[in-house]
């Protein structure tokens, strides 16, 4: 085992962190020391920490021992299938939230790999900032925020129930599928999410078309939410994605 | 799969055999009635024969006071045999001298006629007729409702027995071509979903196979053969994808360093373009061995559900919509509602995306594209651009190749794409022929 990373101050972490108010806890399952060295900088620079396991028997150890908040696995590692791992740490009724990082990343593997249990499958080479917007929204996700009938950020109401939404208190007319995108970005409020995410949360897509269709239907949520107001709702992060913004 | 009773092979042999067995009973039945009826006829022939010869001997050596004399002793005697004698003598104009038949039968005694014929009070009787001289007639008759019993009898044993044989014959059958169904269905069964435990099983042998066993046998080995190298086109498959693209991300992370280090500028923008080439070949990577994939999986039903193919074509509309609208396309749409399908939804979900792209990238500004589902599944995909020239609609499908229009960007794969996914389907996706624009088809082929 090798443990790189280092704990950070309380204060540095994003607001998504873990209970005790620090980085998450994260268990990498990956024989790539180039791989490994490049995800844990990334993690350490947002304030996570990274246990490294070289070999999947490792991994499954360290996993069945110690409580983790996320755990980043590889595919194919030399002594077993990182869908093996999945499989048996869900057998062995271990529920931590499984992101796959693998080169296998066509379609067909990412059913393959959600199908074994996996939450979220990222393919190799990646965004980095995607892979930052994964693991937060896969560590929100399964820390059960449950949201109401009506989700606030900023200036921004959802009412869930009702599919209206209101920026400042002025209704804003939505289509049914604007809505359904705007609910999203209410529900990962203030953080990053990815065209991969939209495209396979909202439209149930696990690919990516060649036309810009993620985009251009961003840019008409973007004109309706903006229209008859200063400040930006949504902003566009270089490399990952889009986040809305408090609006006020 | 339900297979109607009537369908089955086995079942039409069953009956076969059935309708043989009763065939032969029957058959078997009508010639031993021939053959009994035949013995009786000449057994009595002969009967009457002996006894008619016998009394003209004692006519022509006694005189007709002998022959009255031996036919009364005749009267007084029970035949052991069951055939009751009966006898007439008589003169001119048939009158009765002697004997307990009150007139002549319809036999003519001048030619020694005889036959069976009924008495007149209605016995039936094979009787033989004889002229003594020209006044006197001799009648010999015998019955034979003795003999008939017997054959009866016979008969009727012989049809329990013929029953019994059918019934067994029908219980054979039965059991039989349900047995053989069931093998049969066994080997069916593995070719619609291939089980790795069923086929073990199927593979051996037993010690006396016979040919269903060996049909089993070898289907088996090639549903296992042909599992086989799809596991192997899949480890392959995956093993390059691995191979390729490990080192294309410690270059893209090698670039995202260098870019980090890079002043905004000439340098930044060719890092970035650097990585953007990088996806590129990632992308291609992809797309061939999905195309790969999907050839190597045509026909193969593990994998398939049933996809509300309605919901999922309106669905991918809705999100091509305002792409269209900013490429100054008008998308139409023509779903049928409530066609199913079983299918990969995400990989149906691709073909029609590649369509929709596809008609993005090549209709012209101010043009329409439709978009139709019909029952069948039946997905056309329309438009009224420049269309593709009679001997290029082929070609379009192949690998690599892309419409002759400098600004086109891919690598020209989705067609291809596209077309593997509707094969592995079972669809054949093809160019309609159409005057105006291009017409896109996919339909069961």
């Amino acid at each position: 085992m090798q443990r790189l990373g280092n704990r950070i101050e309380q204060g540095q972490v994003s607001a998504m962190g873990s209970s005790e108010g620090q980085g998450l806890e994260i268990l990498y399952v990956e024989d790539d020391a180039n791989a490994a060295q490049a995800v844990i900088a990334l993690a350490s620079a947002n304030g996570d920490r990274v246990t490294w396991e070289p070999s999947g028997k490792a991994g499954l150890q360290r996993a069945g021992a110690q409580r983790f908040d996320i755990i980043i696995l590889d595919r194919m590692l030399p002594d077993m299938e990182g869908i093996e791992i999945v499989q048996r740490l869900r057998a062995a009724g271990v529920g931590v939230p499984v992101l796959m990082l693998s080169a296998l990343a066509r379609s067909e593997n990412r059913i393959e790999g959600l199908d074994a249990g996996v939450d979220d499958y990222l393919g190799k080479p990646y965004e980095p900032q995607e892979l930052i917007a994964r693991v937060r929204a896969l560590y929100r996700r399964a820390s059960g925020q449950a949201q109401g009938a009506v989700i606030l950020y900023g200036a921004f109401e959802c009412h869930v129930k009702a599919r209206t939404c209101f920026r400042s208190g002025k209704h804003i007319a939505l289509s049914p599928k604007e809505f359904e995108l705007f609910r999203y970005f209410m529900e990962n409020a203030g953080e990053t999410v990815t065209r991969e995410m939209l495209l396979r949360d909202v439209w149930n897509m696990n690919f990516d078309p060649q036309t810009n269709v993620v985009d251009v239907n961003i840019g008409r949520l973007r004109r309706k939410l903006e229209e008859g107001f200063d400040k930006p709702a949504l902003e566009t992060i270089w490399g990952a994605g889009y986040r809305l913004t408090p609006g006020e | 799969m339900d297979r109607n009773w009537h369908n089955s092979i086995f079942t039409r042999l069953a009956r076969n055999a059935i309708i043989v067995a009763v065939l032969a009973v029957l058959l078997l039945l009508a010639v031993t009635w021939a053959t009994l009826e035949n013995a009786m006829k000449r057994s009595l022939e002969e009967n009457t024969a002996t006894d008619i010869a016998g009394l003209v001997d004692i006519y022509a050596s006694g005189g007709r006071a002998e022959l009255l004399q031996r036919l009364n002793d005749r009267y007084e005697v029970e035949n052991i045999d069951g055939r009751q004698a009966h006898y007439l003598l008589s003169g001119t104009g048939g009158t009765r001298i002697s004997g307990d038949v009150p007139h002549w039968p319809s036999l003519n005694p001048a030619i020694s006629e005889r036959g069976f014929v009924k008495l007149p009070d209605g016995t039936p009787v094979y009787a033989r007729s004889a002229h003594l001289d020209e006044n006197l007639d001799l009648l010999v008759a015998r019955e034979y409702s003795a003999d008939r019993r017997a054959m009866l009898l016979t008969v009727a044993v012989f049809l329990l027995t013929g029953l019994v044989i059918v019934l067994g014959v029908i219980a054979l059958a039965r059991a039989t071509s349900q047995r053989l169904s069931q093998r049969v269905e066994g080997i069916n069964a593995l070719f619609r979903e291939p089980a790795d435990a069923r086929l073990e099983s199927l593979a051996t042998l037993p010690d006396r196979p016979d040919e269903i066993d060996e049909l089993a046998c070898h289907s088996a080995e090639t549903l296992a053969r042909q599992g086989r190298l799809l596991r192997m086109h899949k480890h392959m498959s995956d093993n390059v994808a691995h191979e390729i693209r490990t080192p294309l991300m410690h270059l893209d992370q090698k670039l995202v360093k260098a870019l980090a280090a890079a002043a905004d500028g000439g340098e930044a923008t060719a890092l970035g373009q650097a990585r953007s080439d990088i996806r590129g070949i990632a992308g291609l990577l992809d797309s061939l061995l999905d195309i790969a994939s999907n050839e190597a999986r045509r026909g193969d039903r593990a994998g398939l559900e049933t996809v509300d193919l309605s919901a999922m074509v309106e669905q991918i509309a809705e999100l091509y919509e305002g792409s269209f609208e900013d490429a100054g396309l008008a998308l139409t749409t023509e779903i049928a509602p409530g066609v199913s399908f079983a299918a990969e939804p995400m990989q149906v979900t691709r073909l029609i995306s590649n369509l929709l792209d596809n008609a993005i990238k090549y209709v012209p500004r101010g043009g329409m594209v439709q978009l139709a589902l019909q029952p069948g599944p039946r997905l056309i995909v329309s438009d009224n651009g420049p269309g593709v020239p009679p001997d290029r609609r082929e070609a379009i499908f192949d690998r690599f190749v892309r419409a002759d229009r400098g600004d086109a960007s891919g690598h020209g794969l989705g067609l291809a794409l596209a077309r593997a996914i509707a094969e592995r389907h079972g669809l054949a996706l093809y160019l309609a022929d159409s005057d105006d624009g291009a017409t896109f088809v996919a339909e069961p082929m």
